[in-house]
This record gives C-alpha cells, sequence and structure tokens, in this order.
C-alpha cells in the first residue's frame, strides 16, 4: 500500500489528471501481452516532462517503490508487470519526433513516441527506419529499444539495436546519463547505448534516442513460393542466402498457417501446399532484377512454385497472407501463446522438424510463421487457458521447444525478450556466470533492485 | 450482486477472445486523444473480466470506463482476434446499470423518444420554438443556445413539421418499375427533412415509388448505448415487424448507424432478420439504379466516411463522389471517427468535441469548400467543429446535391 503522503507528492509532481490510484484504474496496467498472471501495481503516474521522471525516480529510490517503465504493454514476455507491485511509469505522453535529420541522416525521438510514427516521418524526408516489428502501429521506441524490437526486415537491414546511435536516461538515482550521439563513429566511454538495448527497463528510465536513418531504397519487388514440403523451402533459405543474396525479407507459413489464413481471409492461397514463402528484395533497380532473378532459380531448382507479383495490388495480397497469419490463428481457440525462438538460419529445417514432432507428442495445435530469413520462428500454440490439462502440456512443448533451439545453437528469444516469461530458462542458455554478471552490474547500479525488479530473473 | 457477477460472467466466452495485444490502441480515437490505457478496449475488457474473476469487489466502478466509448467500431473491426466488442460493451452496459440506474430525465427522454413517437412528433413545434428563444442564430439554420453549459455548441434547427407528417404514404413515381420502402431515422425525421426529400425524388426520378411510413420509429442504438438492450430490442422487434408488414423487399435507409442498428448489430443481439434487404441509398443508387446525374462545382471537395458504414462498401461512397459530382476532390489525412458517438456527444461533449477539431482543421487548412458524408450524425458533429474552427466548409449528405441537379433537369 501506498502512503498518502507519498500520493501527494506524486500528485504534485505530475497533477491529479496524470496519477491513477483507485483499483479499476490500476487494472488497466495489471497486464501486458504476454499469457502471464496479471498483477495490480499501487500507483500509475504519466510524465509530461523529462523533470517529472527524474523527481518520480527520486522519490520511489527514497520510499523503496518498485518502478516499472511502461510503453504501450505490448511486449510477449511479461515485462511491464508490476510483479512486486509499485508504481508504473507510463511514457506515452512523451510522444513527439523531435528532429529528422536529412544531412547528416538520424532521428531524434521521446521514448513515447509510436514507432510508425517514426518510420512515417522518415519516409516524409525521403529516408528510411527499417525496423518494423509486427507491433510497430502501435508498440513504443522505448519498447523496441528495451526489447530489441526486430521485425520483417532482419535478415537485410538489422533490428532496433543496428539503429539506436544514443540515448538519453535517469538511472535509479536519479542521475541524467547520456550515452552515444549523433556522429557515426564515437569512442567515448563504455557503449552505453549498447548496454540499454535489450536491458527490459531494468537498467533506467529512458527517455530520448537518437535512431540511425538510411537512404530510402529505390525499388522492390515480391515473389509468393508454394512448396510440396517444408524442408525443402527451409533449405531454399539456406541456399539463397549462401548464394551471396540478402533479400529484405524473407518469410516462411507452415501449412497449418496456409489454411488458417485461406479459410479466413479467401485470398487464393494453395491450401494443399506445405509451406510458403514469401520474398521480397529491394535496392537500385538493376541490382534488384539480377537478384530477383537468382532467387526465382533457387526456388524452382528445390521445387518450389514460383508466383511474381507484377503490380502494387499483387503484392498487397502476397504480403496480405504474412500480416494476417497472427490474426488469423488467433480467432481459432481463446488462448494464443506467440513463442519466438531462433536459431542459426542454416538449422531452420531441423527447428521446423523439432516443432512438428513436439506438438504431435503434446498434441497442440501450433500454427508457425516467421522470420526464416534470420532463423526467427514463431510457433504459435493455439490452447485455451481454462484448460487446466492441456496449459500443463503447453508447458512442456514449450519446454521442449526451448531445448531444441537451445540444442541447435539457437536461442530462447529472437525479438520478444526474457520478462518474466522465460526467466527460468535463461540460465541455461547463458551461463551462471553471465547471470552473475547481469545481477552484478544490476545491484550496482540499483541495490534495492527498484527497476522492474523479477525480471530476466533478476 | 451475485446476479450481476453471474451475468457479466456469461460474456467470459466473449472477452477470453481478446489476447491482449494492445492493437486496438492504434485505432481507438479516445486512447490516442487521451494516451492512457483506461482509454482503450483491452483495459474495459480487463475490468469486466477483473469483477467475474473477483479482483474488482466494486462492481459499481467500472460502468463509467466502459460507458465512455464512441461505439465507432474501429477496435472490433481491426481486431486480430475478432472480439465482438460492441456487443460486450452494449451486454455490459446493460448488466451494470442495474446498480447505477440510469438519471430520471436520461430514462424519460429516452421512452418519449423510442416509446411515444407519436407524441414526439406533436413536440417537434415547441422544440422548434424553444430553440429558437433560447439561442442565437449564426447562419441559416444553425443556433448557438444562450445558456451557458450549451454556448459551445452549434445546433441545427429542430423543424417544425416533422419528415413523415409532409411525406408519409406512397410516394409514387411516375412510370414506377418497382417500390420500397424508406426508413428516415430520427435526425431526417426532425433536423434533416431535406436528405428525405432528396432520397425521395431521386428514387422517384428513378422510377422507384418510395414508401414513407407514418410515423417514424427510433432504431433503438441510443437506448443501447444508454444500457437499455430491452429497450433497443424492443424497437428493434417493432420495427423489424413494421417492415415485414409492408411485404416490402428493400428498405432503404440514410443513416448507416441506424442501418448498423436494425442490421448487423440488431441480429447479434436479437437473433433476428429482416427477410428482405436493407440498404444504404448511395449503394442502392450504385448498385440498383442508372444513376446518370453528374453535377459539378466549384472548388474542393472531401469525404468523411461515416463508422458504421457498410465494411464491405467502404470504398463505395469516394467512388459515388468522383463519380457523380465533379470537384476537385482532396482525400483527408484524418480518417478518424467524427467524434459524435450519439448519446457521447451528451454524456461527453468536450471530449465529442476535442475528437473532432483535429479533423476540422485539416479541412480549414485544406480550404475544402464541400465536405460530404452519408450520415446525418456526422454532419451534425462536423458542421458544429467547422463552425468553432472558423471553417467556410459546408457539409452535405452526398445526395442532397444529386437532388439538386436532378431539380434542375425538371
Ligand atoms: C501482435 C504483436 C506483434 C508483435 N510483433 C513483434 C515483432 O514483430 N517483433 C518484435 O520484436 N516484437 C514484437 N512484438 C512484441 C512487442 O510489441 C515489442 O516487444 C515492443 O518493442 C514493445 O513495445 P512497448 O512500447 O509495448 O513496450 P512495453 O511492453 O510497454 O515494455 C516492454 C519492456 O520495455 C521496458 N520499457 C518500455 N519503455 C521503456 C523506457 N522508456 N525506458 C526503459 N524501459 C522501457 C518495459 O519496462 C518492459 O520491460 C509484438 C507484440 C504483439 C502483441
Ligand atoms: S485488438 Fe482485440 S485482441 Fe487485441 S487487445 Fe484489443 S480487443 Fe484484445
Ligand atoms: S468502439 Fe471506438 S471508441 Fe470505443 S473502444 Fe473501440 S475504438 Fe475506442
Amino acid at each position: 500500500m501506498l502512503k498518502q503522503s507519498v500520493l501527494r507528492k506524486f500528485k504534485e509532481i505530475v497533477g491529479e489528471l496524470n496519477c491513477w490510484h483507485k483499483l479499476e484504474d490500476l487494472i488497466s496496467y495489471s497486464y501486458d501481452a504476454a499469457v502471464e498472471e496479471p498483477k495490480i501495481p499501487d500507483v500509475v503516474i504519466r510524465p509530461n516532462n523529462y523533470e517529472q521522471i527524474c523527481e518520480v525516480i527520486k522519490i520511489c529510490s527514497e520510499e523503496g517503490i518498485p518502478l516499472i517503465t511502461r510503453g504501450a504493454g505490448t511486449n510477449l514476455s511479461g515485462g511491464t508487470i508490476p510483479v512486486r507491485g509499485g508504481c508504473v511509469l507510463l511514457m506515452t505522453a512523451l510522444n513527439k519526433i523531435l528532429e529528422i535529420n536529412r544531412e547528416d541522416l538520424y532521428a531524434v525521438a521521446q521514448a513515447g513516441a509510436i514507432t510508425f510514427n517514426l518510420a512515417q516521418e522518415a519516409e516524409k524526408n525521403g529516408l528510411f527506419y527499417p525496423p518494423d516489428p509486427g507491433s510497430m502501429k502501435y508498440s513504443t521506441l522505448g519498447g523496441n529499444v528495451a526489447e530489441n524490437a526486430g521485425g520483417l526486415r532482419g535478415l537485410k537491414y538489422g533490428v532496433t539495436k543496428d539503429y539506436l546511435m544514443g540515448v538519453k536516461f535517469f538511472d535509479m538515482e536519479g542521475n541524467f546519463v547520456t550515452g552515444g550521439g549523433k556522429t557515426v563513429k564515437l569512442a567515448t566511454g563504455f557503449n552505453i547505448p549498447g548496454l540499454m538495448v535489450s536491458s527490459e527497463g531494468v537498467l533506467g528510465v529512458m527517455f530520448e534516442f537518437i535512431f540511425k536513418l538510411l537512404p530510402k531504397p529505390h525499388t522492390s519487388k515480391s515473389m509468393l513460393v508454394i512448396y510440396k514440403d517444408i524442408i525443402k523451402a527451409s533449405e531454399t533459405v539456406s541456399n539463397i542466402i549462401a548464394s551471396k543474396i540478402l533479400p529484405a525479407t524473407l518469410e516462411l507459413l507452415d501449412a497449418f498457417t496456409i489454411r488458417t489464413v485461406e479459410e479466413a481471409t479467401k485470398i487464393g492461397l494453395p491450401t494443399d501446399a506445405d509451406a510458403l514463402l514469401l520474398i521480397e528484395v529491394d535496392g537500385h533497380p538493376a541490382v534488384v532484377e539480377e537478384d530477383f532473378n537468382k532467387i526465382k532459380e533457387i526456388c524452382i531448382r528445390l521445387d518450389g512454385t514460383v508466383e511474381v507479383a507484377d503490380n502494387a495490388q499483387q503484392k498487397d495480397k502476397i504480403w496480405e497472407a504474412r500480416r494476417k497469419a497472427l490474426s488469423c490463428l488467433a480467432r481459432i481457440k481463446p488462448t494464443v501463446i506467440l513463442e519466438d525462438a531462433t536459431v542459426p538460419r542454416s538449422k531452420l529445417s531441423d527447428m521446423m522438424k523439432a516443432i512438428r514432432s513436439i506438438s504431435a507428442k503434446y498434441n497442440l495445435t501450433i500454427g508457425t510463421f516467421g522470420h526464416a530469413g534470420d532463423g526467427n520462428l514463431h510457433p504459435t500454440i493455439l490452447t485455451d487457458r481454462r484448460d487446466k490439462d492441456e496449459m500443463e502440456r503447453v508447458k512442456k512443448a514449450i519446454d521442449d521447444i526451448f531445448e531444441a533451439a537451445l540444442k541447435l545453437d539457437g536461442t530462447l528469444s529472437g525479438e520478444h525478450g526474457i520478462g518474466i516469461a522465460k526467466s527460468k530458462y535463461l540460465e541455461k542458455e547463458v551461463g551462471k556466470g553471465t547471470i552473475l554478471f547481469m545481477k552484478k552490474l544490476k545491484y550496482g547500479l540499483d541495490p534495492k533492485n527498484l527497476l522492474n525488479p523479477y525480471k530476466m530473473g533478476i | 450482486m451475485k446476479e450481476i457477477i453471474k451475468e457479466l460472467k456469461e460474456l467470459e466466452e466473449l472477452i477470453m477472445r481478446c489476447m491482449k495485444c494492445g492493437s486496438c490502441q492504434s485505432v481507438c480515437p479516445l486512447y490516442r486523444s487521451d494516451l492512457k490505457e483506461q482509454s482503450v478496449t483491452r483495459s474495459k475488457l480487463a475490468q469486466i473480466e477483473s469483477i467475474y474473476e473477483g479482483k474488482l469487489k466494486d462492481t459499481g466502478k467500472i460502468l463509467k470506463y466502459i460507458d465512455y466509448c464512441l461505439l465507432c467500431g474501429r477496435c472490433k473491426v481491426n481486431c486480430p482476434s475478432g472480439v465482438k466488442v460492441d456487443e460486450i460493451f452494449l451486454r455490459a452496459k446493460t448488466i451494470l446499470r442495474k446498480i447505477e440506474k440510469m438519471k430520471g430525465w436520461q430514462k424519460l427522454i429516452l421512452s418519449l423518444a423510442m416509446e411515444r413517437p407519436e407524441l414526439m412528433g406533436k413536440l417537434a413545434p415547441f422544440m422548434h420554438i424553444a430553440l429558437k428563444f433560447s439561442s442565437k442564430k449564426i447562419k441559416n439554420d444553425i443556433y448557438k443556445p444562450i445558456f451557458k453549459d450549451l454556448s459551445e455548441r452549434h445546433l441545427f434547427g429542430i423543424k417544425r413539421d416533422p419528415f413523415t407528417k409532409s411525406f408519409a404514404g406512397l410516394q409514387k413515381a411516375q412510370r414506377e418499375k418497382s417500390q420500397v420502402l424508406f426508413y428516415p431515422g430520427c435526425a431526417v425525421q426532425y433536423i434533416f427533412p431535406q436528405i428525405g426529400e432528396a432520397l425521395v425524388r431521386i428514387l422517384n426520378y428513378y422510377d422507384v415509388s418510395v414508401l414513407v411510413p407514418d410515423l417514424n420509429r427510433c432504431c433503438g442504438v441510443p437506448a443501447a448505448s444508454m444500457g437499455d438492450l430491452e429497450l433497443y430490442k424492443k424497437m428493434v422487434n417493432e420495427n423489424l415487424d413494421f417492415f415485414e408488414s409492408t411485404k416490402m423487399p428493400i428498405i432503404i435507409t440514410c443513416c448507416p448507424t441506424c442501418e448498423y442498428g436494425l442490421k448487423d448489430l440488431g441480429f447479434r443481439i436479437t437473433g433476428r432478420a429482416f427477410s428482405g434487404k436493407i440498404i444504404d441509398i448511395l449503394i442502392f443508387l450504385e448498385e440498383n439504379l442508372e444513376l446518370d446525374i453528374v453535377t459539378s462545382l466549384k472548388g474542393k471537395m472531401s469525404l468523411h466516411l461515416p463508422c458504421h458504414y457498410d465494411t464491405h462498401k467502404s470504398n463505395l461512397p469516394s467512388k459515388f463522389l468522383n463519380d457523380h459530382i465533379k470537384a476537385d476532390y482532396v482525400t483527408l489525412d484524418n480518417q478518424d471517427c467524427c467524434g459524435f458517438g450519439g448519446t457521447f456527444n451528451l454524456k461527453f461533449y468536450k471530449k465529442s468535441k476535442a475528437i473532432s477539431l483535429p479533423k476540422a482543421e485539416e479541412i480549414k487548412a485544406k480550404k475544402i469548400d464541400y465536405l460530404f458524408t452519408p450520415c446525418p450524425g456526422c454532419i451534425m458533429q462536423l458542421t458544429d467543429a467547422l463552425i468553432s474552427a472558423q471553417a467556410n466548409t459546408e457539409v452535405f449528405h452526398p445526395i442532397e446535391k444529386i437532388y439538386e441537379e436532378i431539380k434542375k433537369r425538371n
């Protein structure tokens, strides 16, 4: 329970209208997009400027109140669930894109700004911000950095960490910290932006970023390739990359996902296919043409049937299948668990085989789609959280999926983070020493463990 | 109280579908304006859930959150899991209304508007006079009330004669080829009879006779949104009974919200569907008749698409404008809800206005002369906002301009 005197102080800082403490309001901040048990915070505060953040941090620090920074609350690992109660700091009002610099190709934006708005502002200026998580229309940049969000363009363009040039934040003592800057080269002190990426809100409250922008690619071309055997599709992926071509996107849908999408949308997908690859190449027109033809040859050699999108409409249709994958799966059963185990892409077909046998072993419905190009698959388990028996099997299946990914030199999470959902598996992947290192770093900065406690097992 | 929790629990099957992905944030006009989770669908569903899961004991607390919704349907259309948001909210409100009763005057107005249409018709001349004496005339047919609490608003006049008073009966086409029934809805009945007139005369011109009812029965949507589903069901049933009794195969509407209330939502709440078709006037003109009218306007025009417009035909209104009205067509960046939301505008006027103003500002900045929208509610709301933004734009239902052209031909 929060002391009345503390509540009064919070209200003085941000005003009545930006401070909530009634149960019916707090419920709205007890969950995020992960399938985890909700926990109610004690208070929610929405700062409108940077000073207010600093003052709130200082009070939490003095009073020993846990502080959970929240963007849009769309992470899939329970990263914003206030496990120990405390204060949720809502960043949504700090949502401005402050600068798009065309000479030096960077953007300055506040942490609560929506990813899509940054991408659009860049585009208006003839520039390109490539990270495009499926949630980009509502996720915040702060959440993207804290989770190192990826997207469809990871293979060629990388993920959020590849674009973060600078960061400003407050640590748990309320010290103002800044790392990185506007220059391409920079060698002053620790690589603090690198440290803050994937930090899941446990190291500081970030409020402003500098992001790298790219010139916009001239043109792009898409194709859809149909396979009778998913293993061949996986081999195609390895072959394309081995032949030194980097498509902008290389997405895979498995048979179950194809049938589900087709049933729901009737866009004309081949329901007897075992797998689909959706491929897009972008860049200079001449290079696009050449790469496109090479890819086509590889696909045909591996028994794929190629459908080329000749115009914008057809291109849209191809990508609609991918965009709707999750939503179509989600409509089948009430509970959707979206996993994100990732393997080196040469191991993709092994991982696909493993997922298939796990789904059969536990008698579960799993639809798999994902970023084949970077080995990041989304096995999506469709279940009902009221079915205790099935949920037990789901848990075991998830254990097995992680086990399989690690065996193949992969990782627990390509882009969704650890949070509370995967903390118990973390040590298995990184080892005792690494956990200890993370803990020491954390306790050095935040000895009372107030910043987003219990996340990543800390 | 147990009863209420039990009834809310019946919504579990529908609410469970929400996977808490947060996509609704990107489309909810209220969330995008308020930037707090409480305003968005996901949160309102979580609040209902927290009651039947026993986390929130004080059941009475959440009605005001659920009631704070434009029922614009954006979250429902966009929801990856297909959560039936409108149905959940309306049912939850009705259940929660058992704790917090509607205010007496609200109840009175509702039952007057819904259950006593003949009385409403008789009262119209008095309301017409009352509004005239209590307000300042701003422009032709637009008034600004002088009472302090209402003085921010710009209202259309209430007409002395309701639409059905002058038009009831079979309005026969000279060379009748078919017949339809027109459902006017309350806005045409009391405020915009000229839209009803345009609709009837255009159809007559194209050889369609139009049956206009003697009385306008409200579609019931306002009752649903106030938390009285029983009254809503009663209205849907009365209307459908009447439709069936006329044996007309086609009912024409010019208010997408009435259409939604009588068709899509109506079916889901009452389980009953009209045996013929209920169609919006633009869709009927485009798909059933050979509309050869092209009228020209000087200047720029644009379109506001009403939230409840038939989702399968959402491209039709812009095509209609481009085919039949020649002017410089400008697409608006702001494709949000106008903020009206029917009773939302009465309950939360300030927010309602705040949602409409950015659109009005864009329309003003782009110097748009004519804004078309096939919905009387949107016309009221956007006219109010445009006057507040000091824009010179005029707002019309597209058929008003088509009718002007037909009058010229005759
Ligand atoms: C339908 C759907 C599709 C998705 N698709 C993708 C995808 O393709 N790729 C992908 O990578 N992810 C995806 N995600 C996951 C999620 O959207 C991302 O993790 C996103 O980056 C989270 O942003 P957010 O603003 O919602 O952050 P939140 O969920 O609010 O927070 C996430 C974490 O970041 C911390 N945090 C947030 N803001 C700050 C800040 N200012 N300072 C310090 N810490 C902060 C929080 O404490 C928390 O630990 C998807 C999610 C959904 C629901
Ligand atoms: S978009 Fe649908 S599933 Fe997602 S949070 Fe909103 S209501 Fe729930
Ligand atoms: S119906 Fe409209 S206003 Fe209501 S919650 Fe959904 S998007 Fe928001």
